[in-house]
């Protein structure tokens, strides 16, 4: 051993400690991962808390305040600490098999961004037992209702606090990702040839770094505020606290939406045995994606009267044009596929077919003259929950049922994660769907309380037993990694005739990734064409036969 | 005239018929666009399920049919665009230079509604303490003159289709037609603190000459 421990070594280092300070992006991704997956089971308890006080109208299960920290912290858990960081795992832990490299550029960045991001997320849960209780003005915080005068409390400011270090965390971690695309690929490896996955990880880290510094900024203007100097002060200061706000807040909905379509695209395509379709057009569609998702934020801002609506429209509603191209490309590579309905694959149809009502929903909301009404009702919440949970926690499933045995060496149960499957389409459409009603006939959302209309309490209790629901498809995920973990299944380099690189190496890989020379990398998906040439078709034309 | 008729006809923007003029071509295309894509795929995976793995196509794009399609998509854009527009102009543009009937002013306080006549100095509160209705005559513009005196509030009368934010510091000008006499309830959209679900409000909307007796019976009340 010499006198300075390699990264190597250091990932060797047993027991707590070491796993908590290693260098290894696998250790780094996975401890990532595995805390985000706890702020997930959270969040959901809060959820399933929500759901037990709106079950019926004007329960007093908890109280107005209890409940708008609920709402707040479910959000606010949710998406700090949840589906961002799940998808920066998933990059942390991916991206270097993906694209043939030993490791991040810049490990300790992403070492210490886990760090910053899991502080910023324990501090936050911490205001739950201050005497004042945790923060309670929704997971964006407008002001003036977030200022020091009309929500003091040490609660609000752990709030604020845990915001700033989680988001600076992501960026750090964000960063060393992009540099490891930009640097560390295999000899061999143009961009046009990386992964799927890792394309809709690069475009996510890039918005990330473009777009959460301004969420940083825009905290720690509000702690300011809250504690010395008015900065947002009258309307122009309630309007750039929200633009502000939403110049991140809309990149980070496409953060938490790309990588699960990779993980879901990388999932179909294994699961059809043919390459992923469209590659080309894929990548020129989320790079458009991502810039128009810089340039939609303030389509949450329509009602406010300080935004140029036509705009915003025009920028929201062209998001039709990569988003359909992304269902053209998945529909092209189930046509003529080998397809075989694992686990895996269910989720990513699953992904696709439930975010495609998030995302026809979209298209309807940005409409002004629609939104003016659904704006702050269920429809929104509705909405947002078909990308969010319906769509993006489907694609994590997708990923983690793909790469669960990559991770472990162990198979998961197919047929516990196929009862899993479907009882989550089950909850999930239950719990979600009668929003769109509810909100149409005038449901307002963040109410603790709502009066007893004709319908309103049925459509509460089939959303509210639909949570249960959900609960239960969650614990039947956790439990299969239990049964699979104990009694284990081996799993083997690659048990579903993986395409890409990380399915070259042992499970788990070995410390350095890769023992041994690399297959010829010739295209997006480099073991896929190995088997081609094994079977003696590699000289098959690559396009469609349509005209 | 025609001229006339075309100008009362532009008159009266009602902004529950705009947005059910957006979403009944909307909703249909996204209904359509679901099915579609739901049948493709699980015809798709119906079709090439379980077949062995040396089946599977080789080929992986056609960049030419996927143009054709991305224009498909752009054509769509600005169709739904213009739709959006047009309606979109005649609720912020048009309604707004519109001669109005009657003009209230409304304040938006935690957790209280109040909405004053100034053509009649009536003022009426709802909110917390009950929910009382402010009155409006049917067939005409009403005009809001919307203002919040602590956080931001927002002013949605479901019947309307419309809603809109009360930001302190500003005072927001909208527009809005009750077609139909009726009692409409509404409420307040933006969280603002612990009442907010109590911040009720309602609409009653009785026709011109019964409005134009009650604003004469209340001048100078204050009830709620």
């Amino acid at each position: 051993m010499t006198a300075v421990a390699t990264p190597v070594e250091r990932a060797r280092l047993g027991g707590w400690i070491g796993g908590a300070i290693s260098t290894d992006h696998k250790r780094i991704g996975l401890n990532l991962g595995l805390c985000a997956l706890g702020f997930f089971l959270a969040g959901g308890v809060m959820a399933l808390w929500m759901r037990v006080q709106l079950a019926q109208p004007n329960m007093h299960w908890v109280s107005d305040q209890g409940y708008s920290e609920l709402f707040t912290m479910h959000g606010s858990t949710m998406i700090y600490l949840f589906v961002t960081p799940m998808a920066m795992a998933m990059a942390v832990y991916l991206v270097p098999l993906q694209i043939g490299a030993p490791g991040l550029a810049g490990p300790r960045l992403a070492l210490g961004g886990f760090w910053t991001w899991l502080s910023g997320g324990l501090i936050m849960q911490t205001g739950w037992f201050t005497s004042g209780g945790a923060g309670r003005d929704g997971w964006f915080a407008y002001t003036p209702l977030s200022d020091g005068r009309n929500t003091p409390g040490i609660g609000m400011d752990l709030w604020v606090i845990g915001v700033i270090l989680a988001a600076t965390g992501l960026i750090l971690v964000a960063a060393s990702v992009l540099a490891t695309i930009a640097r560390k690929r295999a000899p061999g490896m143009s961009m046009l040839r990386v992964p799927v996955f890792t394309w809709t990880e690069l475009v996510s880290v890039l918005m990330v770094v473009g777009a959460f510094p301004v969420l940083v900024l825009a905290m720690v203007l509000l702690l300011i505020d809250r504690h010395t100097a008015g900065i947002f002060t009258g309307y122009s200061g309630a309007i750039d606290y929200q633009d502000l706000f939403w110049f991140f807040g809309h990149p980070v909905v496409y953060v938490m939406f790309f990588p699960f379509l990779g993980a879901s695209a990388e999932s179909i395509a294994t699961n059809s045995h043919k390459k992923w379709f469209g590659y080309v057009p894929f990548v020129g569609s989320i790079m458009l994606f991502a810039a128009l998702s810089m340039a939609v934020w303030s389509h949450h801002m329509f009602t406010t009267g300080g935004v140029t609506n036509q705009y915003f429209a025009f920028t929201s509603t062209a998001l039709v044009i990569p988003a359909g191209i992304e269902y053209f490309d998945m529909i092209g590579t189930l046509i003529g596929g080998a397809i075989v309905l694992r686990t895996s694959m269910l989720f990513g149809l699953g992904f696709f077919l439930q975010f495609l009502v998030g995302g026809l929903s979209g298209i309807f909301i940005a409409s002004p003259v629609l939104d003016y009404h659904a704006e702050d009702t269920y429809m929104i919440v509705a909405h947002f929950h078909y990308t969010l949970f319906a769509g993006s926690v489907f694609g994590f499933f997708a990923g983690a049922y793909h790469w669960f045995p990559k991770v472990t060496g162990a198979l998961l149960r197919e047929w516990l994660g196929k009862f899993h499957f479907v009882l989550l389409v089950i909850g999930t459409n239950m719990t979600f769907a009668p929003m769109f009603f509810l909100g149409n006939y005038g449901m307002p959302r963040r109410i603790s309380r709502y009066p007893d209309h004709p319908g309103w309490g049925t459509l509460n209790l089939v959303e509210s037993i639909g949570a249960g629901i959900i609960a239960l498809a969650v614990l039947t995920f956790l439990i299969n990694i239990v049964v699979s973990l104990r009694r284990r299944e081996l799993a083997g380099d690659d048990p579903w005739v993986g395409q890409t690189l990380e399915w070259a190496t042992t499970s788990p890989p070995p410390p350095q990734n890769f023992i041994g020379p690399l297959p010829p990398i010739e295209s997006y998906a480099p073991l896929l064409d190995l088997l081609h040439k094994e079977q003696g078709r590699a000289d098959e034309p690559e396009e469609a036969p349509v005209p | 005239m025609p001229a006339a008729s075309w100008f009362s006809a532009l008159a009266l923007v009602d902004t529950r018929q705009q947005y059910y003029r957006l979403f009944d071509i909307y909703v249909p295309i996204a209904i359509g666009v679901f099915a579609l894509i739901v049948v493709l795929a699980l015809f798709a995976v119906l079709r090439f399920r379980r077949r062995p793995v040396e089946k599977a196509a080789v080929w992986h794009k056609n960049d030419r049919l996927e143009g054709a399609y991305a224009l498909l998509l752009t054509l769509t854009v600005a169709f739904l665009l213009y739709l959006t527009f047009s309606a979109e102009h005649q609720v912020d543009t048009v309604a707004n230079r519109q001669r109005a009937a009657v003009t209230i002013d409304v304040t938006a306080a935690k957790w209280e509604w109040t909405f004053f006549y100034p053509a009649y100095g009536i003022t009426i509160r709802s909110g917390t303490s009950g929910v009382t209705p402010f009155v409006v005559p049917t067939g005409e513009p009403v005009r809001f003159n919307l203002r919040s005196v602590d956080v931001i509030h927002a002013l949605w009368i479901y019947y309307t289709r419309y809603k809109h934010d009360a930001i302190p510091g500003s005072t927001q000008v909208f527009t809005l037609a009750f077609p139909h006499a009726g009692l409409f309830d509404g409420q307040c959209a933006e969280f603002c603190g612990l009442r907010h679900p109590d911040m009720l409000l309602a609409a009653k909307a009785v026709s011109p000459s019964a409005f134009a007796a009650w604003a004469h019976s209340h001048t100078g009340r204050s009830s709620g």
